[in-house]
């Protein structure tokens, strides 16, 4: 193991001890320790879920893609990009554990599956495409498990030929991506479900946000898959793959071509009409929450443009830069979902001849404490320092599986 | 059976009476209210709204809706929201997950979560030591599924039950029993004969955010006092 790769495993494991210790005085303490409560009852692991969700895509789009539409130039890097999948994936499912009351209690969504609701439906849908994430990783990594005497769960492939080994990798890498596609596609939409259905948040009860879920999604994976393969290739080949990296790079641009449209859609829809409910959503995200909206908006903009370029979409350092600046935009854009939202309160009320319009109707906070309302119209919510570190879970995992991944298989093209 | 409810906001006099003996009757954790009363348009309960000295000053008492189209039951993963044969939503403790989709779901705002433990948070509080409040038994379903408790979980969502110890016996709920004014109304609304389904016909009910289609069972009298 090189010495590069084994910091990488030490720091994977002292982020991962440190959010499981905070996740372990959470247990004990509840979620008071957050600074969640009833008028704001998401917060920062929903969005990091969704974060995570959201380039869990990228992989499996990558290698379909090479498979359904011929992208030759994409071929050297479907590996990582399936490995990128499964451990954002993987990470995405982690997330949403600390964020339960009762995580001891989470086998009731398998004993009593309610089946209307779209919570059972992304549980289903993301543990698919666990498995067919795992899959892919596993199918193509066994011919040079067979040929290296390496690996693991491949005892059956012993009395086959590297032969055959190589063609049924192939057959079935391209079966899983085929199948793993519209899988892809289904978590994003039952995950941007989950919000869009609830009319009683105007913030979110949009049939823009599937299709808008996706468009991130295929964006941000692929940055993903990007910046991934840029690592495994490093500077000295980069050259060699100019041509797909560049693909990849209009691949991500083009999507956020996508996503700018369906966000102008959705702002023009909320405001024409003028209802208070509608305007007063826009006035958070502009207002109070302008900062980090602009955020969401003006980074992946800048990168939209800047890969589109000749100059942001051929430089080493350029890719890098561009996919940073969009991981942070898309991030601010999954916080932007509870903002608002949650500070938009269902409840509110017009007086007719009392000059008054959308009254949002208190509620209790949850929490009787010093300093703290016991019932609020509005809730300032920022994640506490525990919340932060509970957050760091997933980024732990993710950094654990893939540098461990990178360090003990061959996931970089190989020289050519 | 469809049981239902009736608020008068003539006869409220904003007292928070019913929020009170809820909160008692119900066990409910501190800062958490199933039942909440406020004045319509002020920043202050019981302070007068209005423009150029018309002035007006109605109350509104908030508790659970008892949706018949309940999105707090259609989101819920485990199935611990569920609408009894009376038509009461009701939360089973023992199933509850605390993922909090339906705090999320419910547009008025009425679900409690257990953020942390209730009894280490009575003592926070510095309620007086061996101070119990609330019915002090357990009530659980013909099935068995446990939907009241005095003693709540930690992490999980609670709310309004109609006073399902109660009212499981024929007895009235503790806000009804409560109101001193007799603004509260409640019985069957399938009985076409009874109270509730009399006033719901001969008065102008309405339902609070009717545009969303939740279909509430808790009905409100508008108010008739002119502002002055």
């Amino acid at each position: 193991m090189k010495k590069n790769s084994k910091m990488m495993l030490a720091l994977a494991s002292v982020i991962l001890v440190i959010s499981l210790i905070a996740w372990g005085y959470q247990l004990g303490n509840g979620l008071a320790v957050t600074n969640m409560r009833n008028p704001f009852s998401w917060g920062l692991y929903i969005a990091t879920f969704a974060f995570f969700v959201g380039i869990a895509a990228g992989g499996l789009i990558v290698s379909s893609s090479v498979y359904l539409f011929n992208i030759e130039k994409l071929k050297p890097f479907t590996r990582i990009a399936s490995l990128s999948a499964f451990a954002s994936t993987l990470g995405a499912g982690a997330m949403i554990l600390p964020d339960m009351g009762r995580v001891d209690r989470v086998f009731n969504v398998f004993l009593h599956p309610n089946w209307r609701s779209p919570l059972v439906w992304d549980v289903i849908v993301i543990s698919t495409y666990l498995v067919l994430t795992f899959l892919s990783v596993y199918v193509q990594l066994l011919p040079d498990w067979k040929r290296d005497g390496t690996g693991f769960l491949n005892g059956w492939t012993k009395s086959r030929t590297q032969e055959q080994v190589d063609a049924l990798a192939k057959k079935w890498s391209r079966r899983i991506s085929i199948v793993g596609l519209p899988v892809a596609i289904l978590i994003h939409t039952v995950t941007a479900l989950i919000f869009a259905t609830q009319a009683s948040r105007s913030w979110w009860n949009t049939a823009v946000l599937p299709p808008d879920f996706i468009s991130v999604a295929v964006a941000s994976g692929t940055a993903l898959v990007l910046v991934i393969s840029l690592a495994a290739v490093g500077r000295e080949r980069f050259s060699e793959y100019q041509g797909a990296f560049r693909n990849l790079a209009l691949i991500v641009a083009g999507a956020l071509v996508v996503h700018f449209f369906l966000v102008s859609v959705d702002l023009l829809v909320h405001w024409w009409w003028g209802k208070p409910e509608g305007l007063e959503v826009l006035s958070l995200v502009f207002g109070k929450y302008g900062p980090l909206y602009a955020t969401e908006i003006l980074l992946p903009a800048f990168t939209m443009f800047y890969f589109f370029s000749k100059r942001g979409s051929s430089s080493f350092n350029s890719l890098v830069g561009g996919s940073a600046l969009l991981f942070i935009g898309v991030f601010a854009h999954r916080l932007m979902l509870m903002f608002p939202s949650f500070n938009a309160i269902p409840l509110s009320l017009s007086l007719p001849g009392m000059g008054i319009e959308n009254w949002a109707y208190p509620i209790a906070t949850g929490q009787l404490k010093e300093g703290m309302p016991v019932f609020a119209s509005s809730w300032s919510y920022a994640p506490s320092l525990i919340e932060y570190a509970v957050a760091l879970l997933p980024f732990g995992l993710i950094l654990f599986v893939v540098s461990y991944a990178l360090s003990a298989y061959k996931f970089a093209p190989q020289k050519r | 059976m469809r049981l239902g409810m009736v608020i008068d906001l003539d006869r409220c006099i904003g007292c928070r009476s019913c929020a009170v003996a809820c909160k008692a009757h119900n066990a409910q954790p501190p800062g958490t209210w199933w039942n909440r009363v406020f004045t319509p348009g002020s920043e202050e309960h019981q302070v007068a709204v209005g423009t150029n000295g018309h002035l007006q000053m109605n109350f509104l008492p908030v508790s659970c809706q008892m949706c018949d189209n309940a999105p707090c039951e259609k989101v819920c993963p485990a199935g611990a929201t569920y609408t009894d044969e009376r038509g009461v939503v009701l939360v089973d403790y023992e199933r509850c997950i605390g993922c909090r989709y339906c705090i999320a779901a419910c547009p008025y705002g009425v679900r409690q979560f257990n953020w942390e433990d209730p009894h280490q948070a009575k003592e926070r509080v510095g309620y007086q030591e061996g101070y119990e409040y609330g019915y002090p038994g357990d009530y659980r379903d013909q099935d068995g599924r446990l939907v009241y408790t005095p003693n709540r979980p930690l992490g999980v969502v609670e709310k309004c039950t109609f006073c399902v110890q109660y009212t499981s016996k024929g007895e009235q709920p503790a806000c009804v029993r409560a109101c001193p004014s007799k603004a509260r109304i409640f019985g069957d609304l399938d009985d076409p004969d009874s109270e509730v389904s009399r006033l719901i016909q001969e008065r102008q009910a309405f339902r609070l955010k009717e545009e969303l289609g939740t279909s509430p069972k808790v009905f409100y009298l508008p108010p008739t006092k002119p502002s002055r």
